[in-house]
């Protein structure tokens, strides 16, 4: 589903431009792929949304009797909602194929193709995304119906707030590229992902804000990449995050972006090697 | 009559051993899979604790009630995984028309694949569950006697078969769907998790389903009002080894009725 084909116009002599193109093609192709299997993705998208679901009924049920740490029953299910969206990026099938094609053996034909093993995967994400978002909204506009509304993000928030969004699709795509990458070492994935998933809800505030959580978590919480990946954009939306915070806060996404895509390049280059290995 | 189930249930045992011996080959993936099951109900754990922490009840239940109904799921979870996880591989086998083999032994078919995989998550969630089960039994305001704590056993059993038939019941959908993935299963096994808190804080439509529909309720809530003796809801939850019966058979019923459609690969 990832080939590349050159079609009948020939390729640009210049290399760069000629990626660019390769990885375009990709991530339509893996946009189309998701459309074409989409009963499967569908079912998926149903089992978060039932997720969220028991969300906003206990919340709206331990809300009740007042607001709490700052959080009233609108705003948390503003906050809850927008959590749902940005973790529905690159939630559904770039870590399952790669851990796939890893186990199989498959990806040492990804290692002879021309093109960035790690910007290829970045482009089919990118594509998956696109769908995911589109059916993650859909939920939300469901549920802000059943549960009476959604309040509009804070005015004075949207920009960062845009931008804090876009950059949960890179964060998010940096730990779970790594994740996929460990099957390298650990040959079992279905273990792995539980885990990854569990830590990413807990640590990145998506089903409790970590405003909720004692000190001592929330001091380990600033120190790992999680909170950029529904906390930041979260908070930005309901504007319980402003000023030098804003700014701060979605600084630090962008340094972890940046920071998971080199580590991701590390640690691949020492699968890399591992692979030759096993190949004997 | 009994020394067929008898001979029945030793060949589960069999089969099922031989399971467990193929994927204690991988014991690196036996650790992973258990660590990673302790991981994630450990988050839900302390999620249900960050809330109570700020607020004392929910709806009338206390934290340590609450974990006892969320312990329930972990350990129904667990039985379902260790003894029967063999039903999530009936969208595979089904795609992949291996239930011919199946249908050429001499026993019965719905037994063998619920007896063909075996989940070493399983152990985690039990171990992590019970641990739960028996901090939330010693914090709850019940007077217990040896009556209660039968009642309670029995309850966890029943809790588990609920969780066993309507595992098998969902993943029939694969004689249907035909997709080699067990995504509607899975769908509805989401569903099941609303079964963790207490399901009065539900919208009406939510609760019937989860009482009536789809009675995941009965792994976790009616039991736990049943032992707590808490709300109108307890006398249902005696009934929960007749809702593990009857999900047991409507499961094994729908197979049999899947199976009739069932007509291998490649035609």
């Amino acid at each position: 589903m990832t080939f590349v084909t050159a079609g009948a116009v020939p390729l640009p002599a210049d290399t760069r431009s000629r990626r660019i193109r390769a990885y375009r093609s990709m991530a339509r192709m893996a946009l189309k792929s998701l459309l074409a299997y989409q009963t499967s993705f569908l079912f998926g998208m149903l089992a978060s949304a039932f997720g969220v679901l028991s969300m906003l009924y206990l919340w709206r049920s331990a809300l009740a009797a007042g607001p709490r740490q700052g959080f009233d029953w609108p705003q948390m299910k503003a906050y809850l909602l927008v959590a749902f969206v940005v973790g529905s990026l690159v939630s559904s099938y770039t870590d399952y194929r790669m851990a796939n094609r890893i186990q199989q053996g498959d990806v040492a034909m990804d290692l002879v193709r021309p093109v960035d093993y790690q910007w290829s995967r970045l482009a089919e994400s990118v594509g998956f995304a696109v769908y995911e978002a589109g059916t993650a909204i859909v939920v939300v506009l469901a549920a802000a119906a059943i549960f009476g509304g959604m309040p509009p993000p804070d005015r004075d928030t949207v920009p960062l707030f845009i931008l804090s969004a876009l950059l949960v699709l890179p964060l998010r795509f940096g730990i779970v590229y790594l994740s996929g990458l460990l099957v390298f070492w650990t040959q079992n994935y279905v273990g792995v992902q539980a885990a990854r998933i569990a830590l990413i809800t807990l640590f990145s505030g998506a089903l409790v804000p970590l405003a909720f959580l004692p000190e001592w978590m929330r001091v380990i919480a600033t120190y790992l990449p999680f909170v950029g990946m529904a906390s930041t954009p979260a908070l930005l939306y309901t504007g319980s995050l402003d000023g030098s915070d804003a700014t701060t806060a979605v600084l630090v996404q962008a340094a972890w972006a940046v920071a998971l895509w080199w580590l991701a390049r590390l640690m691949w280059s020492a699968a890399a090697r591992k692979l030759t290995v096993h190949g004997g | 009559m009994v020394a067929e189930a008898r001979r029945a249930l030793w060949l589960y045992r069999r089969l099922l051993g031989a399971q467990v011996r193929a994927t204690l080959q991988y014991e690196a993936d036996f650790w992973i899979m258990s660590l990673s099951a302790v991981l994630v109900q450990a988050v839900g754990v302390v999620f249900l604790w960050a809330i109570f922490r700020s607020i004392p009840e929910i709806n009338g239940w206390q934290f340590w009630e609450v974990v006892l109904i969320y312990a329930l799921v972990v350990v129904a979870e667990g039985l379902s995984v260790l003894v029967a996880q063999g039903a999530w591989t009936l969208a595979v086998t089904v795609n992949f028309g291996q239930l011919d083999a199946m249908l050429l032994r001499p026993y019965p078919p719905v037994l063998q694949v619920l007896s063909s995989a075996v989940g070493m998550n399983g152990l985690g969630n039990l171990v992590l569950g019970t641990g739960l089960l028996i901090a939330a039994v010693r914090h709850v305001d019940v007077s217990w006697n040896v009556g209660r704590v039968a009642l309670g056993l029995l309850l966890v059993v029943a809790a588990a078969g609920v969780k066993i038939g309507l595992n098998l019941l969902t993943n029939c959908a694969a004689f249907w769907l035909r997709s080699p993935y067990s995504m509607f299963a899975f769908s509805m096994h989401s569903f099941g998790e609303l079964a963790r808190f207490p399901v009065t804080i539900y919208g009406l439509g939510v609760r019937i389903t989860l009482t009536v529909v789809l009675p995941y309720a009965f792994m976790s809530f009616f039991p736990a009002a049943a032992v707590l003796a808490h709300g109108p809801a307890r006398w249902l939850g005696l009934l929960t080894p007749v809702v593990a019966i009857y999900c047991l058979w409507i499961g094994t019923t729908v197979f049999r009725y899947g199976l009739s459609r069932y007509e291998s690969s490649g035609h």
